[in-house]
């Protein structure tokens, strides 16, 4: 092994690179728009949700009740005449409406009062456009802690003991995921594609007569895209930081080593599929092959335990599912890697084997080439 | 250290169904300047690549140097010179950086590529390309940009898989002029065409047809080994080979 090819095979991915302006441009671009465009769409904030409240009831707790509902800004409250008809309302565009029936208020506090003994309770007539069903959701979730918000007469009072960082929000759980998701799509498709550049162009060949192994040239690449990982880290997390003011509970260090060490890996898998593919054009066909699975099924949007059973073993042949765990770890929860260990592992094993696979795989197409 | 450049014993290489190159026995010395002539699909390339470490053979023996191919191809790694047929250089990289880069990987400081990148600039009239990327170069200029490459290591053996194809006569005479100057200079050059008559141009020549030798040795002998069993006067070498070739096929064909 000599470090001195190792740096010079490197050097040259990395110049090649720096001549390419689109290149370029894709590699800084596509961190920052991912982060950006995915920190919008899945910032998971429902705001503005028309909710018509008629309250026929009104009295103090009532209008607790609708002071809360309103301070919600999941919601915009519109305070409906008396006699309004709830469904024609829905018909007309609005997403909900709660009617507080009179007696309302009596009827809570007797419930109270004689605790479980009695039928008689406090209900909220609710009328919901059922449609969307996240709209849905987000309206019952509203009520419910409006109705949480009165405070000592709830009939349950819910005491969270929250573990791993006051107030995570979806973003703040997401950015690890895009981090990790971009830097790995984007060093596996650019090994690829220059690995099989270098077959279709013979500068292969050459290399293979010369005293490069293919040890040195698999770790030339690493370095080189190692230090894109940690370009790309940097600008995803700056962004995620600057826009979205995400919170960092864990340690920068780890959660920069804990990306490189995917990079590392996705390189490995670039090389490894550069075997499957004779020219350009056949390489970008494995490009969707590499992201569907990531976006799709490794818990970066929704939880792995929302993935139906049938599919979900394939989750965990999808590496960044690993890399999720491993980074969100270190991240949101503050936790060395090796408090990941499922996470830790899964980045550690897929690194290793690809690696090896990669190393094989040169082998093929530098030796058995017609 | 042997004599032989090369030296192949009952060569045979397949690829599935198809024979490449066909029980070839070749024997280059060194010092030569020795072609391998014959049409596309011959088994040209293949004998190169095998001789060259990068292909394995299906059965026989290919030696450089002394030095059984691939198995101790790392023996012989720094005396070697590979062109490839497909140009094979770094388009998106200026002709520096690409014989900076090959000079790098051969073990030479950035101080020595920069002087031998001088050296090799100005041999081959490129001086003025120097900073200029290789996919902005004409056909010829990334040809000539190609064999600087090879020769960035000063290898004592050149193997240069069709050298001159593409090339104008202009070029190709400028191309064969640098070759008889690095055999001058104590190289050994081993290089394949297509182009028949640039046969002449070399030592001595390999007329090859379907992975095997029709016929080897210097230009004017096998023209007047034609001339005198043809009855062709002054036959040229595209006569020469399709003399040769149909003799050949016809001594194979014969019980």
């Amino acid at each position: 092994m000599n470090v001195r090819r190792i740096l010079a095979v490197s050097e040259r991915v990395l110049r090649q690179l720096r001549h390419d302006r689109r290149v370029l441009a894709f590699m800084l671009i596509v961190p920052s728009l991912a982060m950006i465009l995915f920190g919008y769409s899945f910032s998971g904030e429902i705001r503005g949700i028309r909710l018509g409240v008629l309250d026929e009831d009104k009295t103090d707790l009532t209008a607790t009740i609708l002071e809360s509902l309103q301070s919600n800004e999941k919601f915009h409250v519109t305070i409906l005449p008396p006699g309004s008809d709830p469904e024609r309302l829905l018909r007309e565009g609005y997403q909900a409406v709660v009617r507080i029936p009179p007696k309302f208020t009596s009827l809570y506090y007797a419930h109270f009062a004689m605790g479980v003994a009695t039928s008689a309770q406090g209900t909220l007539d609710l009328a919901l456009d059922e449609s969307d069903p996240q709209i849905a959701a987000a309206v019952q979730m509203g009520i419910a802690d409006a109705l949480m918000d009165l405070g000592e007469g709830g009939p349950v009072h819910v005491e969270t003991r929250k573990l791993y960082g006051v107030e995570v929000r979806f973003i703040d759980s997401f950015a690890p995921a895009i981090m990790g998701m971009v830097v790995a799509f984007i060093c596996t498709v650019l090994t690829l594609l220059s690995v099989v550049r270098e077959k279709v162009d013979g500068t292969f060949a050459r290399v293979w007569v010369s005293p490069v192994r293919r040890a040195e040239f698999i770790l030339g690449y690493i370095l080189a895209f190692g230090l894109i990982a940690l370009v790309q880290s940097v600008l995803v997390l700056s962004i995620g930081k600057g826009v979205f003011g995400i919170v960092i509970n864990g340690s920068l260090g780890w959660a920069f080593a804990g990306v490189i060490l995917f990079a590392i890996g996705s390189v490995g898998l670039g090389t490894l599929l550069s075997a499957l593919a004779e020219t350009e054009s056949q390489a970008i066909l494995f490009f969707p092959l590499v992201l569907l699975p990531s976006v799709l099924l490794s818990g970066m949007m929704w939880p792995l335990q929302a993935i139906p059973a049938l599919l979900r073993p394939l989750s965990y042949i999808v590496p960044l599912t690993y890399s999720n765990r491993l980074l969100r770890a270190v991240m949101v929860k503050g936790l060395a890697p090796w408090q990941e260990p499922f996470g830790f592992a899964g980045v550690l094993v897929f690194v290793l084997l690809t690696i090896v696979l990669a190393s094989v795989a040169l082998r093929q197409s530098a030796g058995e080439r017609d | 250290m042997t004599d032989l450049a090369i030296e192949t014993t009952e060569l045979v290489k397949r690829f599935g169904p198809r024979t490449a190159v066909d029980h070839l026995n070749l024997l280059v010395e060194q010092g030569e300047i020795y072609g391998l002539v014959g049409p596309s699909g011959a088994g040209k390339t293949t004998v190169m690549r095998i001789v060259c470490g990068l292909t394995k053979p299906t059965a026989g023996v290919a030696r450089l140097l002394g030095h059984a191919m691939p198995a101790e191809r790392r023996a012989v790694e720094a005396w070697l010179g590979y062109m490839p047929q497909e140009r094979a250089v770094y388009r998106d990289l200026t002709v520096v950086e690409n014989l900076l880069f090959f000079g790098q990987i051969y073990g030479l400081s950035r101080a020595a590529v920069a002087e031998r990148t001088r050296e090799l600039l100005d041999w081959t009239r490129m001086s003025d390309h120097a900073q200029q990327r290789a996919d902005r170069l004409s056909g010829g200029e990334k040809q000539r940009l190609s064999l600087a490459c090879s020769l960035v290591h000063d290898p004592k053996m050149l193997v240069l898989d069709e050298p001159t194809i593409g090339l104008d006569p202009g070029l190709r005479q400028e191309f064969w002029d640098r070759f008889h100057a690095l055999n001058q200079g104590g190289r050994t050059i081993v290089l394949s065409t297509h182009y028949i008559h640039e046969a002449e141009r070399c030592g001595r020549v390999g007329l090859m047809a379907r992975g095997n030798l029709v016929a080897e040795g210097r230009a004017e002998d096998l023209k007047a080994r034609v001339a005198a069993s043809s009855g062709i006067p002054s036959p040229d070498m595209d006569q020469v080979f399709l003399v040769l070739t149909r003799a050949a096929t016809a001594q194979g064909d014969k019980p």
